[in-house]
């Protein structure tokens, strides 16, 4: 028997409860403060020097923290007086995390609902903006957008309740990568001497010779001319090809004919055939990576590190860590890295790969809840942050530390500080960019430097791999994006269609079509592409594809655009 | 209680005659244990050898058991994450008190039900095991435990997960295996339930005790999600799952879009590397893996325990 | 084992409650915490038959009875997702179990205490790995060029690499191996209890009839842990449909959706990540339902054999 023994643990975690519960409701006093107005941390003192606001932030995605003694941040709050304590999504869907929130009706201060946006907006937890924002308090934030684009932004109450933050280059749009494209490693460019690639032929035609002509790497290892990833909602990579090879931006779910303003369904065009059918095609050649449609996301990066593949289509921000496994591996010097191609299903094909410029997604953005109990104190730090010293701080960190200012006025990071800089326990306790609160990209208020270190092209020419400059140079460009040519503006009032449909739920027949239509998708196009007949396997796709009333959801686009070019037209007049 | 005595019966276990069959099958039993570990102990020693390699090169893949490229990187990334102390330590706590009162309420519901004079026992048993089958789902859950002050609290790791029914049934067999003779001679002295159930059932039921208190702690050590649910707020209260789990926001969430998640990944640097989260899941693993030889003697070594019936 | 003692019908025993007082005491206790944690929530499952909106909450969302059932049920994917989820969930019991039983009694066969020790120490850390890790290794040894792969073809199976992940046929069982690989270290250690539980003297008997091993397991152990057996089976019936999400999300693709779909995959689709709370719950309270009919008839039949009961 050991009773005593069992006793003393009793007694020990009964003492270390007590101990718990003590400091318990010290906090729950704190905690129950908090849920009542949301924000007891705001407005605290941080003693020392002068008081510091403290805010809470919820995002909705995925991100990183960052450390509590943070220097940028550090250094941001002692210019503004304030500081966020920024919190990510973890492992629950924005939807998810936005419900309890409602149900618990606490709220951080600031909160970024993303896929819940509109449930917050409908529970009544965002305060309105639009009369601070028109008081002219908050000048940075105000100008931040213009009267048109905030007009998009408007709810049908006639409130505005979040701010969007992305898509708002300063000066100039200064980015060096592009969205999407068809890819191809430089050393099938330099085998075949630089040649132009247009069409979609032309483009597997290179691979296939290429292939033919040096079937595997350096070292032995079989090449696999072409991949496609199609991991749940990455699959985009697989099927919205079509709208850019007939020549149209990324509207994302639909094309948009601007002459006769109508939506086009790209899923059952004439290029849409065209462009499966070539994959077909080359799936029976073994130019198709059999094993793309089963691969993981991990998997394909995997594939795409060891330098074997030779060319998909993706967005860049996708596969960028896979320059730095090439270069570590140093297989840069057999020509493993990608770059973009404009292809088109035609010769004539006009080429909008690349849109460049302003674009406002009025789906998302930052809002003001109504725990929140200093509303004019967060709105005066958001506006604080647009300012030019602490756009600085937000891209660059801290001078001296994390770069340095060259005699031209021309900001430069020193090797040591790059490699700093993609530290990740560093950049933790280093940096602090507020990247979910309204900012600049481009340019900094200096009209100089890039916001972005890695857009300053003093800095870019430097970190660019040698097979990479040596490919740009041929074709006479500076930067990834060039090679998709120079960009063209949005081409209407509308644009994206994509921030409509990503929002759209099985509450409406569109909605609901739309998810069906996806699901279609994923389980068809695979199958179409490795059937034996492509015809058959195209009909009994297209009866599927037609069961799940596609009309329903193109039916609500087009109203959906008709709506956007109307209010449109209000601000021409 | 006399005749409770421990010992290890594996020492003094019969010999049986050594016959063909016997042999053939210990060279059988042995193979097939051999293959077994190293089956098992496969995704541990690969998990174990990426946490140790460079991240970059981990994407490349095609690492076994052998880091490619050394580093200890991972691991200070890991290890210097804020919060972490605090974290561990509310762990540690919410592992040792869930712990205890889950091991203490969960046994005596068990001797309750398993009692075969006990009036409601059939009832009872229902009252429970429909609470494994049932669920009100997350929010009305939150709803409840904020009208009882449970958010924002420590208590909430304790409290409301005390009683699992799996558990108790678990004990319950357990104990319906013990002889009710110990328990009528013990009352013919006098004994109340109380003390039955201290000084003469639980002293027998080590072996179930040590298997649920696993249970139980294991479950304790390695939940976040009610840290994130009920503590989002109060970081006082936050958990070292939770913080490691903070780490690892991956990008395989289900329903986003290629949009946002491209403002994730540009803005946010929502990609974390394999690597990391193979020294995160070492460093959550290591502490709860070296309580176990602790309470392994009770169900390996065995012991012989007098009075149990069959 | 079962109780076969019977109580006289239709009168309450007073005097037997009174000298049970202090279980009654702590058995009402219990209850009232049951009740508090597990029942008093349920009152959300009227979300259910509601058009519910968080915004509005539950006791302000339009009512709309079964509407949210007759939707789930004239889905004909909804019943293709019943059907995977039943699948997988069957197909997880029968493999776990097993697996999980012949290896703890292989396990106590191990003489040496070292070895024993050691391997059951390694056999339960796979359940410490989290899914995303197992599933990642899981992809690697099943892959075009992995090890089951070059081992079919060294044997000459096959002559063509198998891609396991693209073939709806294999699916179910690639789920079902994977949960083997994870738990089954993990979920022996309750029979390796139930197995110390055996009182010695029974070996030593059986040693003297001059029982080999094989009759040692079939007369002593098996019979020993029946009951810890049947407990679990029982409680694991119920479960059937909760066959998982996780494991389900990362090996599935579009090419085997029509059998990786189970309702919790499903749930989350037409439900969670479109705000729509109602199918998630109605979907629920299905599985509810189902479980606890499914343990009821199981009960029933446990009675029936005289077996271990959950009540």
């Amino acid at each position: 028997m050991k009773l005593k023994k069992l006793t003393a643990i009793l007694l020990a975690s009964v003492m270390a409860a007590g101990m718990l519960a003590g400091c318990g409701g010290d906090s729950d006093e704190g905690g129950s403060s908090n849920s009542g107005s949301g924000s007891s941390n705001t407005s605290t003192s941080q003693g020392g020097d002068g008081e510091i606001r403290e805010y809470t932030a919820f995002f909705a995605v995925p991100g990183t923290e960052i450390n509590d003694d943070n220097a940028v941040q550090q250094a941001i709050a002692e210019i503004t007086g304030a500081k966020v304590k920024e919190t990510w999504l973890t492992g629950q869907t924005a939807s998810e995390a936005v419900g309890t929130m409602i149900a618990g009706g606490e709220y951080p201060d600031i909160i970024d609902g993303s896929d819940g946006r509109q449930q917050l907006i409908d529970a009544g937890a965002l305060i309105p903006l639009e009369e601070y924002l028109e008081s002219g308090d908050y000048p940075n934030l105000t100008n931040f957008w213009s009267e048109q684009e905030w007009e998009k932004v408007r709810q049908d109450d006639g409130h505005i309740y979040i701010i969007p933050q992305f898509g708002n280059p300063y000066e100039k749009d200064m980015a060096t990568q592009p969205a999407e494209a068809f890819w191809i490693q430089t050393r099938v460019l330099e085998w075949a001497g630089y040649p132009e690639v247009k069409t979609l032929d032309q483009y597997f035609q290179l691979l296939e010779d290429y292939n033919k002509a040096n079937p595997t790497m350096e070292d032995g290892t079989p090449n696999i001319p072409y991949t496609i990833l199609c991991d749940d909602w990455r699959y985009f990579c697989l099927e919205n090809p079509p709208q850019f090879l007939d020549g149209y931006p990324n509207d994302g779910s639909v094309i948009v004919d601007p002459e006769t303003e109508t939506i086009v369904d790209y899923n059952t065009t004439e290029t849409a055939v065209r462009y499966f059918q070539k994959l077909n095609e080359m799936y029976k050649k073994g130019i198709v990576d059999p094993e793309c449609f089963t691969q993981s996301y991990d998997e394909y990066i995997a594939k795409l590190s060891t330098g074997r593949v030779l060319g998909m289509v993706d967005q860049q921000w996708q596969f960028n860590q896979v320059y730095d496994t090439i270069k570590q591996q140093g297989l840069d010097a057999q020509g493993c890295n990608f770059v973009p191609l404009a292809i088109g299903i035609d010769e004539d094909t006009p080429n909008q790969w690349r849109t460049t410029g302003r674009m406002i997604d009025p789906s998302n953005g930052v809002g003001i809840t109504v725990s929140c109990d200093d509303v004019e104190g967060v709105l005066q730090f958001l506006n604080d942050l647009l300012s030019p010293e602490v756009r600085v701080l937000r891209g660059w960190g801290i001078e001296g530390e994390d770069y340095e200012v060259g005699e031209d006025g021309l900001y430069y990071r020193t090797e040591e500080q790059n490699n700093q800089a993609a530290d990740t326990a560093y950049k933790a306790s280093q940096f602090c960019s507020y990247s979910y609160l309204p900012n600049y990209t481009g340019m900094l208020a200096d009209k100089l430097n890039a916001a972005n270190p890695g857009e300053q092209p003093s800095m870019f020419e430097l970190t660019l791999p040698a097979d990479v400059q040596r490919c740009l140079e041929a074709y006479g460009c500076q930067t990834y994006a060039e090679m998709l040519g120079e960009g063209t503006p949005q081409p209407g009032p509308w644009y994206a269609m994509y921030t409509y449909s990503n929002s759209m739920t099985t509450a409406t027949p569109g909605g609901t079509a739309w998810t069906k239509m996806g699901e279609c998708k994923h389980e068809w196009l695979p199958k179409v592409v490795m059937a034996d007949d492509f015809e058959a396997g195209w009909d009994e796709y297209m009866e599927a594809y037609n069961a799940c009333n596609p009309q329903d959801f193109l039916d609500e686009m087009q109203e959906e655009l008709d709506r956007r070019i109307e209010e449109a037209a209000k601000f021409a007049e | 209680m006399k005749r409770a005595k421990e010992q290890d019966y594996s020492a003094s276990m019969p010999k049986y005659k050594t016959t063909v069959a016997g042999s053939l099958f210990t060279i059988c039993n042995t193979i097939f244990m051999i293959a077994f570990v190293a089956v098992t102990l496969y995704p541990v020693l690969n998990t174990l050898a990426v946490s140790f390699n460079d991240g970059t090169d981990a994407l490349r893949g095609g690492i076994y058991l052998w880091p490619r490229k050394w580093t200890m990187k991972n691991y200070s990334t890991v290890l210097q994450k804020d919060n972490l102390l605090t974290g561990a330590y509310i762990s540690v706590a919410r592992t040792v008190l869930g712990t205890v009162f889950g091991l203490v309420t969960n046994a005596l519901l068990a001797f309750i039900v398993s009692r075969k004079k006990f009036l409601f026992k059939s009832q009872l048993s229902l009252f429970w095991v429909i609470t494994m089958y049932v669920n009100g789902g997350m929010i009305p859950v939150f709803l409840v435990y904020k009208g009882l002050g449970l958010t924002n609290s420590f208590w909430v790791y304790v409290i409301p997960g005390m009683i699992s029914a799996f558990n108790m049934l678990v004990m319950r067999t357990y104990m319906m295996g013990i002889s009710d003779s110990l328990e009528e001679s013990a009352q013919l002295d006098g004994a109340g339930y109380m003390t039955i159930f201290v000084k003469i059932i639980s002293p027998l039921c080590k072996p179930v005790y040590a298997t649920v208190a696993l249970f139980i702690a294991v479950g304790q050590w390695n939940s976040w999600f009610d840290a994130m649910l009920y503590n989002r707020m109060s970081d006082q209260y936050t958990t070292l799952q939770y913080e490691l789990m903070k780490l690892l926001s991956s990008v395989t969430s289900q329903g986003a879009t290629a949009e946002t998640m491209q403002n994730a990944v540009q803005a946010a640097g929502a990609v974390t590397p394999t690597s990391i989260r193979a020294a995160a899941t070492i460093v959550t693993m290591l502490p709860i893996v070296c309580l176990y030889p602790f309470l392994q003697r009770y169900f390996v070594a065995g012991l012989t325990i007098g009075g149990v019936k069959e | 084992m079962a109780s076969k003692t019977k109580r006289v019908k239709g009168k309450f025993d007073w005097k037997e409650f009174k000298r049970q007082k202090v279980l009654m005491f702590w058995a009402a206790v219990f209850v009232i915490y049951g009740v508090i944690f597990y029942y008093v929530p349920l009152g959300g499952w009227l979300i259910a038959f509601q058009n519910y909106k968080p915004a509005l909450g539950m006791f302000k969302s339009e009512f709309i009875g079964l509407g949210k059932f007759k939707q789930l049920f004239s889905d004909a994917s909804f019943l293709q997702v019943i059907r995977n989820t039943l699948a997988m969930g069957v197909i997880n019991l029968v493999l776990t179990f097993v697996a999980a039983i012949v290896f703890a009694i292989l396990l106590n066969e191990i003489r040496l205490k070292f070895a024993k020790k050691a391997v059951q120490t390694i056999s339960y850390l796979p359940h410490f790995l989290s899914w995303i890790v197992v599933t990642g290794i899981l992809r690697d040894i099943l892959s075009g060029t992995g090890i089951v792969n070059e081992l079919l073809m060294a044997v000459g199976a096959t002559d063509q690499t198998i891609n396991f992940f693209a073939n709806p046929d294999y699916f179910w069982w690639i789920v079902g191996f994977s949960n083997v690989w994870k738990e089954t270290g993990w979920n022996a250690i309750i029979y390796l209890a139930a197995i110390t539980s055996i009182d010695p003297s029974l070996y030593e008997a059986a040693a003297i009839d001059g029982a080999g091993r094989w009759a040692k397991i079939r007369h002593i152990i098996l019979p020993g842990i029946r009951p810890t057996v049947m407990i679990l089976l029982l409680m694991n019936v119920g479960n059937v449909l909760n066959a998982g999400f996780e494991v389900q999300y990362l090996l599935g693709n579009g090419l085997v959706q029509s059998v990786s779909q189970t309702i919790d995959i499903y749930v989350l689709k037409w439900g969670i990540s479109q705000g729509d709370y109602a199918i998630g719950t109605a979907a629920g309270i299905f599985k509810s339902f189902v479980s606890i009919v499914l343990i009821v008839l199981a009960n029933q039949f446990a009675k029936r054999t005289g077996d271990e009961r959950l009540f």
